[in-house]
């Protein structure tokens, strides 16, 4: 396997932008429906909830969990 | 007047409140209450997923809408009223979708190789060769330099699962949904055990002056 410039420069990256206090897919997962409501409601959620959102730029599938339930919340509430 | 209601309740099966909605779903669970959420999430979960779904879109969400629902009715009492019953009952119900199709993705994918985990692994890291071609010879040798330190730490200071996981995510990009799974684990304890060596990196990287921002900004 070789190893791109790309796929090290993204390690490196990732490794520099680690901190301590990251929360995991679980905690995360447990303040999403209060994080997306806040979000409708057009208020900050990310100034509000700041350890929610820096995990949903860190973690993909949380993102894609987050980005789909905001098209879902927006779609039965009209 | 509380009687009242309660006998209102049964001719207009709409549920409003979390209060009604708590206790429509406890067991034993009114079945207008199940009916009723189960519309709302498949209303809510057909546009969301489907960019996901190349067919049968109405099948699968209904499918979806039905596991969420029995893990919704199994932790209804988890609830803590941080939002309304509904949202976090959607957001159950999407990621049990989201959760499903990156199962299904990569049982019909044919990546075979995260499936024999351990023919590979130290030996494959340890051979990695950094492929580029820099015009300056000063620069390369330093990235070189970086590479070199880099491969030391994932190699002599990360775990073998650590390693593994490193290479699934970042260098495969395979789901963490199914690496997680592969791995007899779950995503939480994947993400912690990628952050762990992260952090481990990043202060070995410090530690040997390696300055992050002179790096790579081309
Ligand atoms: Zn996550």
């Amino acid at each position: 396997m070789k190893i791109t410039k790309k796929v090290i420069k993204k390690l490196i990256n990732a490794a520099f932008n680690s901190h301590e206090d990251e929360i995991g897919c679980g905690k995360c997962f447990d303040k999403l429906n209060k994080f997306a409501e806040l979000e409708l409601k057009g208020k900050s959620a990310a100034e509000a909830m700041p350890l929610v959102e820096d995990h949903l730029k860190r973690c993909g599938e949380c993102r894609e969990e987050y980005e789909a339930l905001l098209e879902a919340l927006r779609a039965v509430q009209g | 007047m509380l009687n009242w209601f309660k006998r209102r309740r049964k001719d207009d099966s709409s549920y409003e409140t979390n209060e009604e909605w708590i206790r429509g779903l406890s067991a034993p669970a009114d079945e207008k209450a199940v009916e009723q959420l189960r519309d709302k999430l498949i209303r809510g979960l057909k546009p969301a997923l489907h960019k996901y779904v190349d067919r049968e879109l109405d099948q699968f969400v209904e499918d979806v809408a039905q596991d969420a629902l029995l893990k919704i009715l199994d932790n209804i009492d988890t609830f803590r009223g941080e939002s309304k019953l509904t949202t976090w009952a959607m957001k159950i119900a999407v990621r049990e979708g989201l959760t499903e199709l990156r199962r299904k993705k990569y049982d019909d994918s044919s990546i075979e190789d995260f499936k024999y985990p351990n023919d590979e692994g130290r030996d494959e890291l340890t051979s990695l060769t950094f492929a580029t071609e820099l015009p300056d010879p000063e620069e390369a040798t330093h990235e070189q330099m970086i590479l070199r330190k880099v491969l030391r730490i994932i190699n002599e200071e990360l775990t073998e699962k650590q390693r593994r996981a490193m290479k699934a995510l970042m260098m495969q990009g395979l789901s963490a949904t199914v690496v997680a799974e592969q791995m007899g684990t779950n995503r939480n304890a994947l993400y912690k055990l990628v952050h762990d060596a992260r952090l481990k990196i990043k202060n070995q990287l410090e530690l040997e002056g390696v300055d992050p921002a002179k790096l790579f900004n081309n």
